[in-house]
């Protein structure tokens, strides 16, 4: 959801709904909301404090045609999407680190296959691979919702389900 | 008039596009945050809309009149309430040197000040609309001077176009949410565009053969006879008297899907389906729901932390034959027969549970036709959301093959009920 015109000092975090992703390189915090099936991608520069979190729903963009409009809703599209961001705001590539949460497989529906989760975490981890990013933490699968905050300052990946306080994870 | 989903999916980023920029007008204006709630294609029929208004707020609304690349009317219609806030605000911003009483619980009524400022955001607000419209369409829209109007009916607002659909004719409504961040003050936006101008957009933005305008008559026969089945099958079963509340149906990007469940837990009850057409259908509750559904089916008193083995069956079961009574509604309007898968039991936060259906669907569509129903008690909590969203291709095939006189046969027995819901 997009939200124009900003205030100074506001508190609320920036939502990053579904096919969205955002760049930040203060101390924002970042959250999606309700993620099912879907993946949430965090990448950060932990020297420059540049970071971006990516909320995506399919795993191949490369074969999309319309990933130009919108690569946040493709893991590998949306992975290069967030580094050139990030570069382009002076984040330094081979700093770059990853951290992924979501990919739940709620239903055993037999039109969904494999899961359609497992297919975005699979797309996510071979994107990274291929562009020599790490990935230091991931908390995925499974079948149940989570919902993520990210500070990009920090690189804290903070990851509720609907367990309330039991729930709480940080990566 | 034939209609596909590439010209509908040109409306709707119309609609994205102009509540953008409207928003952003707002935000300018106001020096206020802003943002876009969920953004639908909604088809309506008259009664559906004018029964919409009378919810006995006050409102007030700004219209114009559109020519050129669209012509029709576009109508910004606020809560009373909210409108006068706005005006506050806005002359507020003005500066201590305006001479108003901005205090909006003295504020009782429209002066001419108050109204013209009303009038004024109004306005800004619907040529922002139209300007996006104008800008996805690459096309020149011209706009008429506003006019204010104010009141408790739809009458006020439409009963003088037109263009605005009698009784039992369907509209393709563009409705948009603006919200000012923390304050809470959304409005409406109707856009009535005539026929002919219509027709002759559809027309240039279809691409595939597509589907006759009045077959969509179909589609609402659906929705109306999927609802009735759902809300007579939950009151047999719990013995809780239900009728249904709200009931549309969308055009929607895929994304705007799980942004409209509510952010927080929910139990739910989740089926593919399997026919012509294919699709999946989920029916939501809010928590508190869920137990007067199990206390209502499970005579016993169950002693189980959260929804354990007895709750889950119950609600599950209880799923399964409003999914069957659903999708036999549907069969019965398009002469087929539909199959479902055996029903997932899930308690989650709600967004969870829509996203794996989207992403499913995402792999060859961009957007949805969502039958949005709301199932209420009367006195009681029996909150149920019914989300059926079909695969598009197969829908479109549906409907294709569609009898339009066959429909005309098929009884209309739905009837909204007033519920009293606070």
């Amino acid at each position: 959801m997009k939200t124009y015109g900003t205030e100074p000092g506001a508190p609320t975090p920036v939502q990053v709904g579904i096919s969205e992703l955002v760049v930040s390189d203060g101390d924002d915090t970042l959250k999606s909301y309700g993620l099912g099936s879907c993946l949430a991608i965090a990448l950060y520069d932990p020297n420059t404090n540049i970071g971006g979190l990516a909320h995506v729903m399919l795993p191949d963009g490369d074969t999309a045609d319309n990933s130009d409009r919108k690569p946040g809703k493709y893991a590998d599209t949306a992975i290069r999407a967030l580094l050139r961001r990030m570069v382009e705001q002076g984040a330094n590539y081979t700093a770059v680190e990853a951290k992924i949460a979501g990919g739940s497989d709620m239903f055993e529906f037999e039109s969904f296959g494999d899961g359609v989760g497992q297919r975005n975490i699979a797309a996510a981890k071979t994107e990274l691979e291929k562009l020599g990013v790490p990935l230091e933490a991931e908390d995925v699968g499974g079948e149940y919702g989570r919902t993520v905050e990210f500070t990009p300052g920090t690189g804290t990946l903070v990851v509720k389900t609907s367990d309330g306080d039991n729930g709480v994870t940080e990566l | 008039m034939k209609l596909d989903v590439n010209a509908l999916g040109t409306f709707y980023r119309m609609a994205r596009e102009g509540a953008g920029l409207a928003a952003g007008r707002l935000t300018h204006m106001l020096g206020v945050e802003t943002k876009v709630g969920v953004t639908k294609l909604n088809f309506m029929r008259g009664q559906e809309i004018r029964r919409d208004f009378e919810d006995a707020t006050e409102k007030v609304g700004v219209r114009v009149k559109l020519t050129g690349g669209i012509e029709g009317y576009s109508v910004v219609v606020f809560e009373r309430e909210n409108a006068l806030r706005i005006v506050e605000t806005l002359l507020a911003e003005a500066g201590p040197d305006a001479d108003v009483d901005a205090n909006v619980d003295e504020l009782d009524g429209f002066d001419e000040m108050t109204e013209s400022a009303a009038t004024e955001v109004g306005h800004i607000m619907n040529s922002g609309f139209i300007d996006g419209w104008a800008d996805v369409l690459e096309t020149v829209i011209d706009v008429s001077t506003p006019e204010f109007v104010e009141g408790q009916t739809a009458e006020p607002f439409f009963g003088d176009i037109d263009e605005a659909p009698a009784d039992d004719d369907l509209a393709l409504l563009f409705q948009s949410q603006i919200e000012t961040v923390g304050t809470e003050v959304g409005f409406s936006h109707y856009l009535f565009p005539k026929r002919e101008s219509m027709s002759k957009l559809l027309e240039q933005l279809r691409t595939s053969e597509g589907i006759e305008y009045d077959k969509l008559d179909g589609f609402d026969r659906m929705a109306e006879r999927g609802a009735e089945e759902v809300a007579k099958t939950a009151t047999t079963l719990t013995g809780i008297d239900t009728s249904v509340d709200i009931r549309r149906l969308n055009f929607v990007s895929l994304e705007a899907i799980p942004e409209q469940v509510a952010n927080e837990k929910l139990v739910g009850v989740a089926f593919e389906f399997d026919g012509m057409p294919s699709g999946y259908l989920l029916f939501l509750f809010d928590e508190e729901s869920a137990h007067e559904i199990v206390d209502a089916m499970v005579p016993m008193e169950v002693d189980e932390d959260g929804f354990g083995e007895m709750g889950t069956s119950a609600i599950k079961e209880l799923g399964n034959i409003m999914a069957s009574g659903f999708l036999d509604g549907w069969a019965n309007v398009l002469d087929t027969t539909i199959d479902h898968s055996t029903p997932e039991f899930i308690h989650d936060i709600g967004a969870a549970a829509v996203d794996p259906v989207i992403i499913q669907l995402g792999e060859n569509q961009d957007f949805a036709f969502v039958f949005d129903t709301v199932v209420m008690a009367d006195g009681r909590e029996f909150d149920c959301e019914v989300y059926a969203i079909p695969d598009e291709s197969d829908l479109e095939r549906a409907l294709n093959n569609l009898d339009v006189d066959r429909i005309e046969e098929t009884p209309t027995t739905a009837e909204f009920q007033e519920v009293d819901n606070t």
